[in-house]
């Protein structure tokens, strides 16, 4: 095989999510009545701006060795924090600051704190008292949730300050702002991961942790950074999904780990740790949420969504060890 | 002979009631290859990973060029100029040849004030310094998990001899290696030794340490058994030592 075919058919290996992707949307759009519209593909995007965000940090820890189960429950957390501070009925106290703008920036922060803070809880128990990040997350995804209801009494927040849900409504070149933020997002974090140290120290550390503590880097600290970047990141996709359904109840985000999951292993991110990509994974994001849009444009009971999902799940596992193979011919 | 760069006084070290190392005492100068040889379960790896930082010991003490030396990290001990290569090879295999190469000590350039990788000026370090070495990898850019033993290890060994330091700690590090390789591998060492870095290889094949060392010290059961010049011993004399069978040629060198 000459070098020049083995670096195309690398290329289509480590980019078969994007391909799969057009390959969807064009199947869509020629089976589909009304599918191919700019309208559709803005949907698509918008649709999966929450997931999206929420996706990017459970691919840091996973790529990292590691996993978060927590990161549902702590956007929720964060969503009903925001919720009560700044919406006007329901259990919100409907607090104003002024100049209006200033609760923007003061929201965001109380959402970021609120992840990162229990990012840091996550890190600590993981990293520094070597307990199974499985077990760790799995808990605070219980007690987070339980949280939320505690601080709710499981009614719900409406009415969300209009100088926030002016970034749900405000659009740029046809997408609301918050989809920007989630394409920034994912702009961002992808080139951290593959230009920055700390990135490859991540996906080294996710590879090979004995190698890269003697090799003098220094592992529990990055570990620390990522589970509280995959908290405070929850937390601004907790304070989207707040934007999104202007308020917060108690069982907001129901369901979202799953997806992050699915989007993370379809987007060729392994669950052992030092592989994968991030525009993998908003390729992964995409492709789902341009799943939903399809059941919906074709009136299928919206409960098909979640048979879809999981042979999706299934069919990207199945590819990433048929990917294994293919590679292991190639060197 | 100078004040030798590494010094260990009386290391001990227990895991709980078993006594692994029961008290080493010995020494490196600047410029000196010491072969360390033992029995499986002597404690060589022990005492390597004591001084490469990672272990601690129980008692004892070591001195680096003349100072109180306790490394409690790798982190630290590569600070003060000690290179290891171990026996389980330290190479992440989900990353390419470069990133493996620069390890912990990438070359950044800063974009708006942020660290980024320059990847340009780490794959022609790299590259240089393979051909150096006269080893062939046919892409920087591959991960390691496409390469054979034989390839990662010369990874690692050119990796060692790039960065250098001070003490260079190896851990049999020819056990993938062909004839070829590890007769190079064998060069590498008395270049790098020539350059005044001391160098502590633990081998079971005698033949290469009687082809590279000055100096060869057995352990045994936890103890140093013999500690002699490699041109005042025999092979047979240091299988002796490291059986047990007689003490003959054992004591310190010179």
């Amino acid at each position: 095989m000459s070098p020049r075919t083995r670096h195309s058919l690398e290329l289509v290996l480590d980019n078969l999510v994007w391909f799969m992707l057009v390959f969807v949307l064009a199947v869509f759009s020629t089976l589909i009545p009304n599918f191919f519209q700019l309208g559709i593909f803005a949907n698509i995007v918008e649709a999966s701006s929450v997931l999206g965000v929420m996706s990017i940090g459970l691919a840091l820890v996973i790529i990292a060795g590691h996993m978060d189960l927590s990161v549902e429950s702590v956007a929720a957390l964060s969503a009903m924090a925001v919720g009560i501070m700044f919406c006007s009925s329901g259990i919100g106290l409907g607090l104003q600051l002024h100049p209006d703008w200033l609760m923007v920036p003061v929201s965001l922060a109380v959402a970021l704190a609120v992840g990162a803070l229990i990012g840091v809880i996550n890190g600590f128990l993981i990293v520094r008292l070597r307990m199974s990040a499985f077990i760790i997350t799995l808990a605070s995804y219980i007690w987070v949730r339980g949280l939320v209801l505690v601080v709710s009494g499981g009614r719900s927040a409406q009415d969300l300050a209009p100088a926030i849900r002016w970034f749900g409504i405000q659009r740029l070149v046809g997408l609301p702002l918050t989809a920007w933020i989630a394409v920034g997002c994912f702009v961002v974090f992808s080139l951290i991961l593959a230009k920055t140290p700390f990135g490859r120290h991540l996906v080294m550390i996710g590879g090979n942790e004995t190698a890269t503590f003697r090799a003098g880097i220094r592992v529990n600290r990055n570990l620390i950074i990522a589970f509280v970047l995959a908290g405070a990141i929850a937390g601004l996709a907790g304070w989207l999904l707040a934007i999104r359904t202007s308020g917060a109840t108690a069982n907001l985000g129901v369901g979202l780990l799953f997806n992050a999951f699915a989007a993370v292993v379809i987007g060729g991110v392994s669950l052992k740790g030092g592989v994968g990509t991030l525009p993998g994974v908003y390729a992964g994001v995409l492709l789902l949420s341009a799943i939903n849009t399809a059941i919906n444009l074709m009136a299928l009971p919206a409960n098909f969504t979640q048979v879809i999902h999981g042979l999706l799940v299934l069919a990207a596992v199945l590819l990433d060890a048929f990917k294994q193979t293919i590679r292991q011919r190639l060197a | 002979m100078s004040e030798p760069l590494l010094v260990l006084d009386n290391v001990t070290k227990n895991y709980g009631a078993i006594r692994a190392l029961r008290g080493i005492s010995f020494s490196i100068a600047r410029g000196e290859v010491v072969a360390l040889l033992g029995d499986n379960g002597a404690g060589k790896s022990t005492l390597v990973k004591i001084i490469a930082g990672g272990l601690e010991p129980t008692s004892g003490r070591m001195l680096f060029e003349g100072k109180e030396f306790l490394a409690k990290t790798p982190a630290e001990a590569k600070a003060a100029g000690i290179e290891t290569v171990y026996q389980d090879l330290s190479l992440c295999t989900n990353v390419d040849v470069v990133a493996n190469f620069f390890m912990g000590r990438e070359i950044t350039r800063k974009v708006l004030g942020v660290p980024v990788l320059d990847e340009r000026a780490m794959e022609s370090v790299v590259a240089k310094a393979l051909a150096n070495a006269g080893t062939r990898i046919p892409s920087l850019r591959t991960k390691v998990e496409h390469l054979s033993g034989g390839q990662r290890q010369a990874i690692e060994l050119n990796r060692f001899v790039h960065w250098g330091g001070k003490l260079v700690l190896l851990d049999e590090p020819f056990a993938a290696l062909g004839v070829e390789q590890t007769r190079r591998g064998l060069d590498m060492i008395r270049k790098v030794a020539s350059q005044g870095i001391g160098v502590v290889i633990i081998t079971h094949i005698m033949q290469q340490a009687f082809q590279v060392a000055d100096r060869i010290v057995v352990i045994r059961q936890g103890v140093v058994a013999g500690d002699v010049a490699r041109n005042k011993t025999s092979p047979d004399a240091v299988i002796n030592m490291i059986t047990g069978e007689t003490l003959a040629g054992a004591g310190p060198a010179g």
